[in-house]
């Protein structure tokens, strides 16, 4: 049992980084995300909010990974799982078919049942997680090993912020309207 | 470290390979796919990289151009496999605004005899390279680029037919200032791929 938390666990905080990394390249794009469920007359704007998020994915998901016995890390792991069911939620029945951008520009995927569906199986690993601990004492890892997984989570950030960055980038430079598809003749 | 806390690290690397994988495969997929060779080259307006090169007769040329636009071929001997292209390279000789060059990829000794064959003997090959090409942000051939005498660019494009270097020379005379005209702008950053 221990094996199977440990692995949803790790498996959640890799997405996070991931999510957090591709976000941090495409923060217009996420930012028009926020926007759906952000007023405009906020004191801190959507870019702001945006950013944050994806800086939290990121922190949160490195510390989930490297200190696997910080038991708070899995409350916090489980209440950003939490906010994406109830984000899916609403996108899904108030802005269905919009990109939901949680990947950045690595991904089109958008507002739909199976969002909800993905989100609400990771809330629910996440809180296998949080509320089936693991012997702190079956799991004390070295300085060097957790050195280790945080570099393998900078490395996950850095690598889905350059996909992102690079797939988004032609989008980001050409302002004009999409051309249409057989040209002009 | 207990073997739960060994299995973590392991299942850890697995994951973080995996996701990494992951992460190569969807970019590669997605820059590799029609609608991101349509992203290719430089956005109209944008500052073009400048250089100075000699082509195979040892005559320098530069870019920014001295001449009001330079019309930049990213292609090399395959060329003869665009003949409607080549037809529309030679239309363009006459242009006495316009200064034609066509940067290979890699040496340009091998493109120069074979273009010269094809009646582009007036027009220079310059040796460019794939971090020149990087550049420009061009991946598949044969491209074009229109730059103007400030460096900007007029005009990008993958081509196919000889039409689209006429649209793109008409879109190339415009200012990138002026952009007032949708359907132009929508030409000058259209891919030749989506028409191919």
């Amino acid at each position: 049992m221990a094996e199977l938390t440990l692995t949803a666990k790790v498996a959640i905080a890799v997405l996070l980084v991931a999510a957090g990394g591709a976000k941090l390249a495409d923060l217009e794009g996420f930012a028009g995300t926020v926007r759906l469920f952000w007023s405009a007359s906020f004191a801190v704007g959507a870019r702001a909010i945006a950013a944050m998020i994806a800086c939290t994915e990121i922190a949160v998901g490195t510390a989930s990974l490297s200190s696997p016995l910080a038991g708070w890390v899995n409350y916090a792991v489980l209440g950003l799982c939490c906010a994406f069911v109830v984000v899916s939620a609403v996108g899904y029945f108030g802005y269905p078919g919009r990109a939901c951008r949680c990947f950045g520009a690595l991904t089109g995927r958008s507002f739909d049942g199976a969002s909800v569906a993905r989100a609400g199986l990771l809330a629910i690993a996440a809180a296998a997680a949080a509320l089936l601990p693991v012997s702190p004492s079956l799991l004390r890892l070295g300085t060097l090993g957790r050195l280790g997984l945080v570099a393998g989570a900078a490395l996950i950030a850095w690598c889905a912020f350059t996909a992102a960055a690079a797939i988004g980038a032609g989008r980001d430079a050409r302002s004009m309207p999409a051309a249409p598809r057989g040209w002009t003749q | 470290m207990t073997a739960l806390a060994i299995g973590f690290v392991v299942i850890a690397t697995v994951l973080i390979a995996a996701a990494l994988l992951a992460l190569l495969r969807v970019a590669h997929l997605v820059l590799s796919g029609a609608d991101a060779l349509e992203r290719d080259g430089l956005a109209r307006g944008e500052r073009a990289p400048s250089w100075s090169l000699t082509d195979t007769d040892g005559t320098a040329h530069a870019s920014p151009p001295v001449r009001p636009i330079q019309l930049l071929v990213f292609a090399d001997h395959s060329l003869k496999s665009f003949p409607s292209v080549l037809a529309g390279l030679r239309a363009l000789l006459g242009d006495s605004d316009l200064e034609i060059v066509i940067l290979t990829r890699g040496p340009a000794e091998p493109a120069s005899l074979a273009l010269a064959q094809l009646g582009l003997a007036e027009v220079p090959v310059l040796s460019g390279s794939p971090r020149l090409y990087a550049n420009y942000n061009v991946r598949v051939m044969p491209f074009v680029i229109f730059v103007d005498s400030a460096g900007l660019v007029r005009g990008s494009s993958l081509v196919n037919h000889d039409w689209q270097l006429v649209k793109l020379r008409q879109v190339a005379a415009i200012p990138p200032g002026d952009d007032q005209y949708p359907a132009a702008a929508v030409a000058a950053t259209a891919s030749a791929a989506s028409a191919g």
